[in-house]
Order: C-alpha cells, then structure tokens, then sequence
C-alpha cells in the first residue's frame, strides 16, 4: 500500500532513501539526488555500476551484458518493481 | 590432442567446457551452452566502426601547439596503445582457437581479436595524419625500453600458454625436451597456464589502456586533439566489452558453471591472480611517471593518474572476486565517464564526423571573417 501513496522508494545502505522516479533508471534516480555513483557505458555491458541488491525486486530495460553475481544489479539498466535496498560498491 | 579445422565426430557442444574439450566443428549459435558469448558478439558487431570516418585533420594543427612534454605524453600513448592492440590483434586467436570448444566463445574471440585490429589501424590513421612520415613512432616500440617492459609481461602469459599447447597437441602429454629444455605437459598444467593467461588479458582489458585514455580525455576536456579523442571513445568502448567478456570467462569457471578442474585452479592461482592484476597497477603508475617525468599537462598529473588506476582497479578486481585492495572510493577524475558513456559515441552516417558521407560536401575550416555578412 505504502507503494501507492508515496511511490517505490530506493534505499542506499549508510546513504539516503529516495524516491524512484518515473520512466528513470536506478541509476537516472539516484544521480538525481547528486549521489556519486560508478558509471561508464551507461548501456549494460560494462559492469562500472554493478552493485549489492539487498532487498526488493528489478527489472532490467535492456538485455544487461556485464558480469553481475546472483545478488547484484546493474544501475544503468534496471528499474525498481518494489521497494528496493542497494549497497554502493 | 591434435587439433583439427573440423572435427568429424558428433559433438554435443552444450555438454563441453569452454576450453579443452572437443575441437569445435560445426559453426552454429542456434544453441549455446553460454550464451552470453553470442550477446557479445552481437553487441560487439553493432559498435562497428572505421578509422576513416573519424576526420582527425584538426588534430595537425592542435599538435603543433602542444608542449614538448604534452607532445611525449601524447605520443607516448599511443606508442603504448600501438603494443597492446598489436598483442591483443592476434593473441586470442593465436593462443584460444586452437583449444576452445564452443562455437559461440570461438567466434566471439575472433570477433574480439578483429576489433584489435581496427584500432591498431586506428594508430596508424592518427599517426599518418600528425607525420609526414610516422615510422620513426612505430620502430621506437621495439627499442623503448619502458615499453619493451610492458610488453614482456603482457606476451609471456600467451607465449606460455601457445608453446605448451603446440607441444601437447603435437607430442600429447608426457615430459618432451626441446631444444635441450624439458616440459612437462599435462592437462592440469595446460589449464593452470590458461587460467593465468586469461587472467593476464583481464588485467590488460580492465586497467592497461587507462592512463593513456585519461590523457587523451583530458586534451579533449581542453578542446585539444578531438578527432583522437573520439577515436580513443570508441576504442575504449570496445574495449569495456572485452573485458566484460573476460570477466565472464574467469567467473564462468570460479563459480563451478563451465569446467570443475577449472574451479579448483582458479582456487588454487587466486594468489597469483592477484598478483599478476597487482602487477599490471604497478606498471601503469610506473608509466604515469614516465609520461610526466619531463613535464606535465594541464589538468592531469602523475599522482592524479596513480588514483585513477587505483580507482579503477578497485572496480575492476572486484568484478573477479579479488576484492578491493586500494583506499580510494571516490572517482578522482569525474569527467572521465562522460566519455566513456556509451551514449557520446555512437556514431550517425549524417553526423559530419563521418568523413565518408560528406566528402566535399563540408568545409571544417572556419575562420574569423567567414561570419561578416551575416546579420540578425
């Protein structure tokens, strides 16, 4: 419910919550709150923006090429389905 | 095992490892044992690009401007970049085709190797464009010594691993004597050296072309040298694609996916993993102080540089499960991503960068009096 009223909200671990924002990549939402996160290629393969997936569900824009472990997401090519919580690397 | 162009056995390809397994016959990606393979070739196929629709003309006149220590830094670079595309153009084929097994991987690695030599095609462009006569640049990477060195260390891993599986695919396992020195070829030791050579070529695709690349984006932050820098965005483009391939490969076997033999030997070299990636951060700090030992440039200096690596490094180690060895969380050179970011380089047919499409048809020059009729 919570979702409804005050939209998916990112948490970053020892960071900030914030608020996803629409039609934004994980990484579009949290550059927009002037948080320095990795990032090369901005297209999925080359992995600069890997990092933990704590808690919460993703779903990626493009085909991600770059390695990500089982508990990782690429920033430059997901959006959040729910509420999620990230570790920066 | 002797190696053979097509193999006549039936061959289920989805149940050999990556390497070491059957010789591939049939040249087929309806299937793929690790299609991650497949993706990256047809990523790496959609980036397709020639030197010669990058019009570098400006760059001439930039040069003349630099500084001597800003012309040896610039120089130097792409001496350094002209060994390693050099290496890169025909290693993987030389020491991987013979003893992968997936046709996927197989292609990719050619398709890999191909790009190499783009950019190796690509130095002589920039160079014909700067020199009259560029020799003089291409003959100094067999004498200079601070290159020389580099190249050692990046080639040994591959000459090991080639002349060993020459000697296995001609003679078979078993102790041989060559020319007066003995080897012993065994499987496990075919695969120790594979595992040390791919991770050699990570290190080269994860930090090897960095501090030449902070360089030229940093001539590029000035307006200097834009056509090399926008070859330099594509080049280091394909190459984040490479290492991400790399990447793939040495995670593929730690994590147990591809040939367990291989999980145990990654286990087992992680040390000397490490120390070959640590080696290769070592030399490109070395090579920051060689680059700047005559003189600096604007907005860049050795220390700066060291950072970077150490910056990236950390990143790039990670990926591989080697941790993060160095105290640096922030990026010290923020503008680099701008161009490394995938987005700035793609490259249109209208966009006047592209000398092919508008021969005669733009003039770059413009000069102080080109606007004087021209009113509001």
């Amino acid at each position: 419910m919570s979702n409804t009223e005050k939209g998916i909200q990112i948490t970053l671990i020892d960071t900030d919550t914030l608020p996803s924002l629409p039609n934004k990549t994980l990484l579009e939402s949290i550059e927009a709150k002037n948080i320095e996160v990795p990032y090369h290629c901005r297209d999925g393969f080359c992995g600069a923006c890997r990092c933990k997936l704590i808690k919460g569900d993703v779903d990626y824009t493009i085909d991600p090429l770059a390695f990500i472990d089982d508990d990782e997401v690429l920033l430059c090519c997901s959006v959040p389905l729910t509420d999620v919580t990230l570790k920066l690397e | 095992m002797k190696y053979t162009t097509f193999n006549q056995n039936s061959i289920n390809t989805l149940a050999e490892p990556m390497f070491f397994g059957n010789p591939v016959n049939v040249a087929r990606y309806d299937q793929q044992k690790h299609p991650i393979f497949e993706k990256l070739i047809e990523k790496q196929i959609s980036f397709f690009w020639r030197p010669e629709e990058v019009d570098v003309s400006r760059d001439r006149v930039d040069f003349q401007k630099l500084t001597a220590p800003e012309k040896h830094i610039f120089i130097s670079n792409l001496k350094y970049q002209t060994l390693l595309d050099s290496i890169q153009g025909r290693s993987p084929n030389i020491a991987m085709l013979p003893i992968v097994s997936l046709p996927e991987l197989e292609t990719w690695i050619e398709t890999w190797s191909f790009y190499e030599t783009i950019h190796s095609r690509s130095y002589t462009h920039i160079l014909r464009n700067l020199f009259s006569d560029p020799s003089e640049i291409f003959e100094d990477i067999v004498v200079n010594e601070e290159i020389k060195r580099r190249a050692t260390d990046i080639s040994r891993y591959y000459d090991d691993l080639i002349f060993a599986t020459q000697l296995w695919q001609t003679q078979g396992v078993g102790t041989h004597t060559v020319n007066g020195e003995v080897h012993v070829i065994s499987l496990r030791e075919l695969k120790k050296k594979l595992y040390l050579c791919m991770n050699s070529v990570n290190a080269l695709e994860a930090i090897r072309f960095y501090v030449s690349f902070a360089c030229t984006f940093a001539f590029a932050e000035r307006k200097l040298m834009e056509g090399n820098s926008k070859i330099i965005r594509l080049i280091a483009r394909d190459e984040n694609l490479h290492l991400s391939s790399t990447q793939h490969i040495l995670n593929l076997w730690a994590k147990g996916k591809d040939d367990p033999e291989m999980a145990e030997i990654a286990e087992e070299c992680h040390e000397e993993a490490k120390a070959i990636f640590l080696k290769a951060v070592e030399q490109e700090k070395e090579w920051a102080e060689y680059l700047f030992a005559s003189g600096s440039m604007i907005g860049l200096n050795k220390d700066i540089l060291c950072q970077y690596v150490e910056y990236i490094a950390n990143q790039r180690m990670s990926a591989i499960g080697m941790g993060k060895p160095f105290d640096i969380s922030s990026n010290p050179l923020p503008w680099m991503n701008n161009h490394l970011n995938s987005d700035n380089v793609q490259v249109a047919p209208q966009e006047s960068e592209i000398s092919s499409y508008l021969v005669g048809q733009i003039d770059s020059a413009v000069g102080e009096d080109d606007f004087e009729d021209f009113e509001l």
